[in-house]
């Protein structure tokens, strides 16, 4: 299998659910499968509510290391806080075995698959975007840019801004080190969690 | 000094507000400046030196007042309401965005609630008097992707203007040009502040969240006449005109186009077509 994004392969019935899913519960989804994937957890089960998730991933993944899964524990009692919502129940079947993707798909309406990610960023630490919006490079039209590529940062540095409805967010760096790549162009749409930079640890 | 300045119209007395903020978290928080840059240019500054949720700053002049996209905002000495109000809200970054609908409406209740006027709000976040701008928000956010640090919700009311530049004239309005009187800018203030604190304590309370966006939706929905049924030409990323069709969940406003509903996340809305 080559990799494709998560939604790729997400059928109309799954994408109207996930339609009916309120933001942070998507962006939670998101953050949720690039922690699974990152460790390498083959199958992942969450309810909250009335809502059930059911991940498994293709792709021949590494053996579960089984302290991956306190992290998991600790990752979903992260996003219970943040969200300020009761409830959440996480069911880990770690699988060393790749499940097959087609299963997978046909499982549950409420099913989504992701394929293992290409890593081309490995030791690249990756600046997303906390909310959805428009991304400018500098603080107001014609003025330079905050940074660029090559650009050595501090952490806590701003890099950029996201507008949405007249609410500037200015995005600092969370790692030092340098600006190796800009994912996306000044005025460019950007949804919750997209790249916007790639940071090279110092 | 070759000029003797005019007194300031209706001065404030920070004890007497701080009195009447009782209750809130920005009683004994009032910053008061005579004259600054911008004062969300202050608060973003001093929220970065951990200075407390709740503080207010206020001005009677800004040298260097923002609106989106840099756009000045016109801020003479003593005539308008120039206050920024920092906060550290427990909501994810991305909630934020409904504290910034709901200030609208903060404010639209503190104008009514002073002077009967029923301002209209133009999405997201203007205020509006027969047609003409009486008041904008700006709102900054520091966060990390899953984490607030700050947010700064920036307001400009004008107050006391008798009249604009010509270039302003058709774009922007007074209390005093709608009414002929002069408002107390401190009552609005206190009004505004009280409103305001019941918006985030509202957005902020533990397993409401849903209810409490709901509840913004329907107020902004009913309280605007910008929010369906209107025709707007918009300027994001593109120029486009439609009419507009509601709010989605996340807030942001649908507008019908030929082409089908698009979604405006940031754009100037203008009433009209192209």
């Amino acid at each position: 299998m080559t990799a494709k994004k998560t939604d790729a392969r997400l059928s109309a019935k799954d994408k109207k659910r996930l339609a009916s899913m309120n933001p942070e519960e998507i962006a939670e989804l998101k953050e949720l499968i690039e922690f699974l994937k990152e460790n390498g957890i083959g199958e992942f089960d969450l309810e909250r509510g009335d809502l059930k998730v059911r991940l498994k991933f293709a792709g021949a993944g590494p053996q579960v290391d089984p302290s991956h899964l306190s992290q998991l524990a600790q990752f979903a009692a992260a996003q219970h806080a943040a969200a300020l919502q009761p409830a959440v129940v996480a069911h880990v079947h770690p699988v060393g075995a790749p499940a097959h993707p087609a299963a997978a798909a046909s499982s549950a309406p409420e099913t989504a698959t992701a394929a293992a990610p290409i890593d081309d960023e490995a030791g690249l630490h990756i600046v997303k975007s906390p909310i959805v919006g428009t991304f400018y490079e500098s603080p107001s039209p014609g003025s330079p840019a905050f940074v660029k590529p090559g650009d050595m940062v501090e952490v806590g540095q701003v890099l950029c801004i996201v507008e949405a409805m007249k609410l500037m967010n200015e995005i600092e760096s969370d790692a030092a080190g340098e600006i190796v790549k800009r994912f996306v162009t000044s005025g460019q749409p950007v949804e919750y969690g997209q790249k916007l930079f790639a940071v090279r640890p110092r | 000094m070759n000029f003797i300045s005019a007194p300031i119209a209706g001065a404030f007395e920070l004890e007497t507000l701080n009195r009447e903020l009782a209750g809130t978290p920005f009683a004994g928080r009032v910053r008061h400046f005579p004259t600054i840059d911008s004062t969300n240019t202050q608060a973003m500054r001093e929220a970065e030196q951990a200075q407390e949720s709740g503080t207010v700053y206020l001005a009677d002049e800004q040298t260097g007042g923002r609106g989106r996209s840099a756009h000045e905002w016109h801020s003479a000495a003593g005539s308008g309401l120039y206050v920024s109000i920092l906060l550290r809200p427990k909501i994810a970054p991305a909630d934020v965005l409904w504290l910034s609908l709901a200030a609208g409406l903060a404010v639209q209740d503190a104008v009514r609630d002073i002077t009967s006027l029923a301002p209209d709000i133009r999405w997201p976040n203007d205020l509006l008097l027969s047609g003409r701008k009486m008041g904008g928000i700006l709102t900054e956010l520091n966060a990390e992707v899953t984490r607030v640090r700050h947010a700064v919700i920036g307001i400009g009311l004008n107050v006391h203007q008798p009249s604009f530049p010509p270039e302003l004239a058709s774009l922007a309005t007074s209390l005093k040009i709608e009414t002929g009187q002069d408002w107390s800018r401190q009552d609005l203030l206190v009004a505004l502040l009280h409103h305001l604190n019941q918006e985030v304590e509202r957005l902020t309370a533990v397993h409401n969240l849903d209810v409490a966006t709901a509840d913004v939706r329907d107020r902004l929905s009913a309280g605007s006449t910008w929010i369906q049924g209107k025709q707007v030409t918009v300027t994001d990323t593109d120029t486009f005109s439609g009419v507009t069709d509601g709010l989605d969940a996340r807030g942001f406003l649908r507008v019908r186009t030929p082409h089908g509903i698009r979604v405006v996340l940031s754009g100037g809305v203008r009433e009209g077509a192209r």
